[in-house]
């Protein structure tokens, strides 16, 4: 048997206060399709950028077809056959895919004068017929769709003689259906002889794909094994160290009237799409809303025609039973909308302002805090003492700014801020993203509890247990349109799959839940 | 909704078509019916008509120069993602220093040709050993070695060719040219190190760059000259291409003109050549468009943003010394300089021309061409007072920024790049 | 500083203006404006060689940089004549400086704070010479004609700078080129107006008559207004709400879309206040420095910009680099007349020290390197 492709030795990566991996061990057989599994910051990430030249490893070795190799930069990685595609794609929008895939290794003609198109075109048209993809190389970039834009990134590592593909999260950012393709291009791949490595934390998708699984935890490889004989329950103990229940008791409620609403609701995005198509929905008092669906398909932009960021373009909105289509996004923080932002680093927190002042954001102007447009400071600083304590954000102190805190200290802190506010509805993007499992269920239970209380919510989240666990009703969206709304309890992961591609697949069990004594 | 770039560039074209066609009618039949009659219909403020001749388009040509190599020159720095607002200051200082080595080495009625010629090379020299130091020559010694050798050789081969060709007076005006385009490019580098290098940010370091010129240049035509204007030099003269000179119109604007507005006529499809099918011009749009997409494919952001800063002072340079040596024939340093905003407008043209060479350069000519029309209005004694006819160019710039509102900038533009590896 | 041993609403004031971060601003600040002045000794040293001049003071070196600096900070204490200018100038520089501060909190280069000065003193001039004959003598007309004079050039200077921020709002057009081409549109009006309809009859230059002198006034009253407008600006920005929404749309546009702050209006509002103070600098100019309009006026605006700069576009800074660079303006006049070094040195240190301040890398850098801990 020859030597593996790649083989990593007790490799070891110290970060200033972390240590990402710890004496890790990888090898991974040439031919074959091996995962990563672990949970968020379990260290995958870290270890493949050793692999790939961007980090210089604390201690251990990187030993590629059975020979030792120090790499400095990515370049002597790609030296050495090996290719990454990166979770955010590294693709120029604006040039097309031949000029993408060719960057840095342009062929010329006229000495040095021009780049060859013609030459460039023909040899990634060979390329992507060599492996079967079906790409068109003078498309621009930024006209494809996420899953052929995956598949660019292949061909720019298999362009640069990659024999070697790490792929980071690729099924992130696919549908189900994506996801399937992406895994039949695996096998194009490891049939021509290409070894590939993929980080995941999904266990169907490890034990479907992979012809072997390698197993991280806090920086700790925890063991290797056989894809083909081993129980998503096993995996699942591997990667957190314990049995997982995931199961979140919800109490029945006695529904109010329409919280929140839109009706034909159109908005579209910079280039003039329609992210979001004519979506109607309705939020009762004291119901939990999901939105499942695969990122990008319009979720962010009906988020932001709700809270009042982005203006739609036709229908309306509605909060209780006024109509805030056009009404400024002051007024809606005014009539008791609560908003958790997906980019917690972009507008949920001000990063250079202390706790004190984020925990005004929003609220500057509300008489607990300011009277006739002056500030009261000690107030402010009780007020964020007090989101502090009950949502255990660390460390302790509202003289702290806030990119001093960790990215799951800030999010406790911007839910609890918007909690606070004792509002009537709540609008949720992916409340939990990047926060840890204990603050994960105080985060879920602070959720349940307003929903109890009576109040609309609605939550967005890419992860499905969770809009599944939480949500009484759940719409699934696909590419700016409701595609339907489900019950979350009865729906199977299949379907849901399904639907998420925008398919309709026979007999899903519809919600049934009457909102406001109107049929849905 | 922002104009579509075909759009922009349909409508620049009609523009310049509009002018070409207009003059040459006025000039093919200037008595007949047809040139009466659009003269008639058009000529709403008095006989403007009158002043379009071919002699307008040749004066608007010329006066694009500063505004299109200004352009050009932030075309290449913001496409790679380095906003260089400090272009007005690199035209001051290469027009200063133009002028101010032209009457060194001309002044008194002698003609001294070598002391030009040290000079260039000495800040040729400098040149390549900053680029040595700060490692954008190239990673080896023998490779650092030929890069600077080269650079500094073909500066001298340059001189000497130009002494050799010209006459002495004409060649120390070449070699004052010269020294005032490796001048923008030294403080061009300077720009570079600290947006670069030392992080800073890009608007502030770029209006600090146009104030430091803003005081220099009087500062030095003082300590010169005792004035803050400069006495009169000789130009770089015309070149005139025997033959085509005679044609009608073409003649009098193409062909017949100074050497610099050859330049610009040649920079303008250079440039669009070079950033549509060289490798180093996909490099730039990828280092301005997502840079860590560049690094990752193997090339140092940081030399190709190096690269194209310094071009932008490269083009810079003949932009302000075309102006002064090209066409004026001296320094004016009071107020806001001879240059009084052509940078911010060649920045306006960049925009306007949606970071193409072409859009960019057909953009000055309609700034330049407003800019020619009030210089001829002056000239005709209309009674429009002088200094209402100066605000038209700032004017329009204004009402050209507002239509043309947000373009599609570069995405990375603006942002330091640092490179992941630790 | 502790925030909790002052009474209730300063210490929440002076906590919020003091971050943990304003000590390595104040050490960069420092830096830039030491290695401005080096840079700016070294300047004059070799221009010294390329000038003329009788006594040499050493070789070939005309210019002696130390003289030049004792002239520029030193000469208001010697020099009555040069404590007065400084005096005027560092009133106008506060006026400017604050301009600019206000609009750069605000997440916006207002590069025309010169025009809106401009065109404020022309205002406050015209008005001042208009209201002249109708108020009462006296003492109590002066304050009023005065009081007039400066509303009308806070007005102008803030209509003025309306104009970019609305444009920059609902145009998308870029403030920093509209507002220097605001510039030149203005100096070129206000010649035109004044030349063509206001002239001041018989003289040779382009100015308008005289104020009356009720209204005019010294540097000792301009400089309390002025720090009182300082603080008042600091007031506003740092313990109000809408200090609260400019400050956040500034610094995190985003973020304060999401805190509810209309971005447009507040660009619209936030360049009109900087352009307010601007032309009440401009006002002031008339009524303290020359006594009417008159064509060329001096670069407080540009200069402005450093100090905004120089203070970390922090109000309480401005008081000290305001009164910095009066100094260094009063003293310009004397190492020309003096010294025979050209004044336009000062705008090469103005470039100098926006150039310094604008890359605090460098001096970490250097402060790490040489192991300082006061840097970083």
């Amino acid at each position: 048997m020859s030597a593996p492709a790649v083989d990593l030795r007790q490799i070891t990566k110290q970060f200033p206060g972390v240590l990402a991996n710890d004496e890790v061990d990888l090898t991974v057989e040439r031919g074959s399709v091996h995962a990563l599994l672990g949970e968020n910051g379990a260290g995958k990430t870290t270890l493949m950028n050793v692999l790939y030249g961007l980090y210089r490893p604390t201690g251990g070795t990187v030993v590629i077809d059975g020979e030792p190799r120090t790499f400095d930069s990515p370049r002597d990685a790609i030296d050495a056959g090996i290719g990454m595609i990166h979770q955010h794609f590294m693709l120029v929008e604006p040039m097309t895919v031949t000029q993408n895939i060719v960057l840095g290794n342009e062929p010329q003609k006229w000495g040095g004068l021009a780049v060859d198109r013609e030459r460039a075109r023909e040899a990634v048209a060979e390329l992507a017929d060599r492996y079967g993809f079906d790409v068109d190389p003078t498309a621009t970039v930024e006209d494809l769709s996420v899953g052929e834009q995956q598949r660019i990134e292949i061909l720019k590592a298999l362009y640069r003689g990659a024999d070697v593909l790490i792929l980071d999260e690729p099924t992130a950012v696919l549908t189900p259906q994506e996801v399937e393709e992406l895994f039949g291009v695996f096998d194009e791949l490891t049939e021509a002889g290409k070894t590939i490595i993929f980080i995941s934390h999904k266990l169907s998708e490890v034990t479907t794909a992979a012809d072997a699984v390698t197993v991280l935890r806090d920086g700790k490889d925890v063991g290797t094994v056989d894809a083909d004989s081993v129980t998503d329950t096993e995996l699942a103990e591997l990667m957190v160290g314990r049995e997982v229940l995931f199961d979140t008791d919800k109490p029945p409620v006695e529904l109010g009237d329409i919280g929140l609403a839109t009706r034909d609701l159109v908005v579209e995005d910079d280039r003039g799409v329609r992210a979001v198509d004519g979506v109607d929905l309705q939020v009762a008092e004291g119901e939990v809303f999901g939105i499942a669906g695969v990122d990008g398909n319009g979720q962010s932009e009906l988020v932001d025609a709700l809270t009042g960021m982005a203006t739609p373009a036709a229908g309306q909105v509605f909060l209780g039973n006024e109509d805030v289509t056009h009404a400024p996004r002051r007024q809606r923080i005014d009539d008791g909308m609560a908003y958790v932002p997906e980019d917690r680093q972009a507008r949920g927190l001000v990063m250079s302002y202390d706790l004190t002042e984020n925990g005004l954001l929003g609220s500057q102007r509300d008489p607990q805090f300011a009277s006739s447009g002056r500030i009261r400071w000690d107030d402010a600083e009780t007020h964020a003492d007090d989101i502090i304590e009950e949502y255990d954000v660390r460390p302790a102190d509202a003289d702290a700014a806030a990119h001093s805190l960790s990215g799951g200290n800030q999010q406790k802190f911007i839910v609890g801020r918007e909690f606070a506010r004792d509002p009537d509805a709540v609008v949720a993007s992916h409340p939990t993203r990047g926060v840890d499992v204990g603050s994960v269920e105080f985060i879920h239970d602070q959720l349940l509890g307003l929903r109890e209380e009576g109040t609309a919510v609605l939550l967005v989240s890419s992860k499905l247990d969770e809009v599944r666990g939480l949500s009484d009703r759940l719409g699934v969206m696909h590419d700016g349109e409701l595609v339907d709304v489900v019950d979350p309890e009865e729906i199977t992961e299949e379907e849901l799959g399904l639907l998420m591609a925008g398919e309709r697949p026979p007999d899903v069990p519809k919600a049934t839940r009457r909102v406001g004594g109107e049929a849905q | 909704m922002r104009p579509s770039p075909t759009r922009r560039l349909a409508g620049l074209g009609a523009f310049v078509l509009a002018v070409i066609m207009l003059t040459a009618i006025v000039e093919l039949f200037p008595n007949t019916v047809v040139g009466a009659a659009i003269g008639g219909a058009l000529a709403t403020a008095g006989s403007i008509l009158g002043i379009m001749d071919s002699a307008y388009a040749a004066s608007a040509l010329r006066l694009s120069v500063p505004i299109a190599f200004a352009a050009l020159g932030g075309i290449f720095a913001e496409r790679s993602g380095v906003i260089n607002i400090g272009l007005e200051g690199l035209l001051i200082l290469s027009a200063f220093t133009g002028v101010a080595v032209a009457h060194w080495l001309t002044g008194d009625g002698t003609t001294a040709v070598g002391p030009g010629i040290v000079l260039l090379l000495v800040i040729a020299v400098l040149l390549a050993v900053a680029g040595a130091l700060l490692g954008l020559l190239g990673d080896t010694t023998g490779e650092i070695a030929v890069r600077a050798g080269g650079g500094v050789l073909a500066t001298a081969a340059l001189a000497g060719l130009t002494v050799a060709l010209a006459g002495p007076t004409l060649a120390a005006t070449w070699l004052a040219f010269y020294t005032a385009v490796l001048v923008s490019t030294a403080f061009a580098l300077l720009f570079a190190v600290v947006t670069i290098e030392y992080r800073a940010d890009q608007v502030i370091a770029g209006l600090a760059v146009w104030l430091i010129a803003l005081g220099v240049a009087p500062f030095a035509s003082n300590v010169i000259w005792g004035a803050v204007n400069s006495p009169g030099v000789d130009t770089l003269g015309t070149w005139t291409v025997p033959g085509l000179s005679e044609l009608p119109v073409l003649g009098t604007v193409l062909f017949n003109a100074g050497p610099v507005v050859y330049f610009l006529l040649l920079a303008t499809p250079l440039s669009w050549y070079v950033l549509a099918h060289t490798s180093f011009g996909y490099w730039v749009r990828a280092s301005g468009e997502n840079p860590k997409a560049l690094d990752t494919a193997g090339v140092d952001v940081r030399r190709v943003r190096y690269a194209a800063v310094l071009l932008s002072g490269v083009f810079s340079g003949i932009g302000g010394a075309g102006l002064s040596l090209g066409r004026v024939g001296s320094f004016v340093g009071s107020g806001t300089t001879m240059i009084d905003g052509r940078g911010w407008i060649g920045i306006t043209a960049m925009l306007f021309g949606n970071y193409n060479p072409f859009g960019a350069f057909g953009a000055s000519l309609l700034f330049a061409a407003l800019d020619a029309l009030q210089f001829r209005l002056q000239q005709l004694n209309y009674a429009v007072p002088d200094s209402l006819m100066q605000t038209v160019p700032y004017v329009t710039v204004i009402i050209v920024l507002a239509l043309v509102g947000r373009t599609r900038t570069p995405d990375a533009a603006g942002e330091h790049y640092e490179s992941d590896e630790d | 500083m502790n925030p909790d041993r002052l009474p209730g609403p300063i210490a929440g004031l002076m906590g919020r203006l003091v971050d943990a971060s304003a000590g390595e601003r104040l050490a960069v600040s420092v830096a830039a404006l030491l290695t401005a002045i080096l840079i700016g000794g070294v300047v004059t040293l070799v221009a010294g060689v390329f000038a003329t001049c009788s006594d040499p003071i050493l070789g070939p070196f005309c210019y002696n940089p130390l003289a030049v600096y004792r002239y520029l900070f030193l000469a208001p204490l010697s020099d009555p004549f040069v404590l007065q200018e400084t005096l005027k100038n560092s009133a106008l520089l506060l006026f400017t400086g604050l301009a600019v501060a206000v609009s750069f909190r605000a997440g916006l280069f207002n590069i025309g704070t010169q025009g809106q000065l401009v065109l404020g003193a022309l205002a406050a001039a015209l008005v001042a010479v208009r209201v002249g004959p109708a108020a009462p003598d006296g003492a109590v007309g002066g304050v009023l004609i005065a009081g007039v004079a400066m509303l009308a050039g806070a007005v102008v200077g803030g209509l003025y700078a309306a104009i970019p921020g609305a444009l920059k709002a609902y145009a998308d057009a870029n403030e920093v080129i509209t507002t220097i081409m605001l510039n030149f549109i203005a100096s070129d009006v206000a010649f035109f107006l004044v030349s063509a309809y206001f002239q001041k009859p018989g003289s040779g230059s382009v100015e308008t008559r005289d104020v009356p002198a009720a209204a005019t006034f010294g540097p000792g009253l301009a400089l309390a207004m002025a720090v009182l407008l300082v603080l008042a600006v600091t007031y506003l920005l740092w313990g109000t709400a809408f200090g609260y929404d400019l400050r956040t749309a500034g610094i995190q546009p985003d973020a304060a879309d999401y805190a509810g702050v209309d971005a447009k209006r507040m660009m619209v509002t936030s360049m009109t206040l900087s352009g307010a103070i601007g032309g009440l600098g401009g006002a002031v100019w008339v009524l303290m420095s020359v006594g009417r309009w008159v064509n060329g006026v001096p670069a407080l605006g540009f200069d402005g910009i450093t100090v905004s700069v120089l203070a970390s576009n922090n109000p309480l800074g401005v008081l000290f680099a305001g009164p910095l660079f009066g100094s260094m303006q009063a003293g310009s006049l004397s190492i020309d007349f003096q010294l025979g070094v050209p004044r336009q040195l000062v705008g090469v240190i103005r470039g100098l020290v926006i150039l310094l301040v604008a890359m605090p890398e460098l001096f970490r850098t250097l402060g790490v390197r040489w192991g300082m801990g006061g840097v970083r």
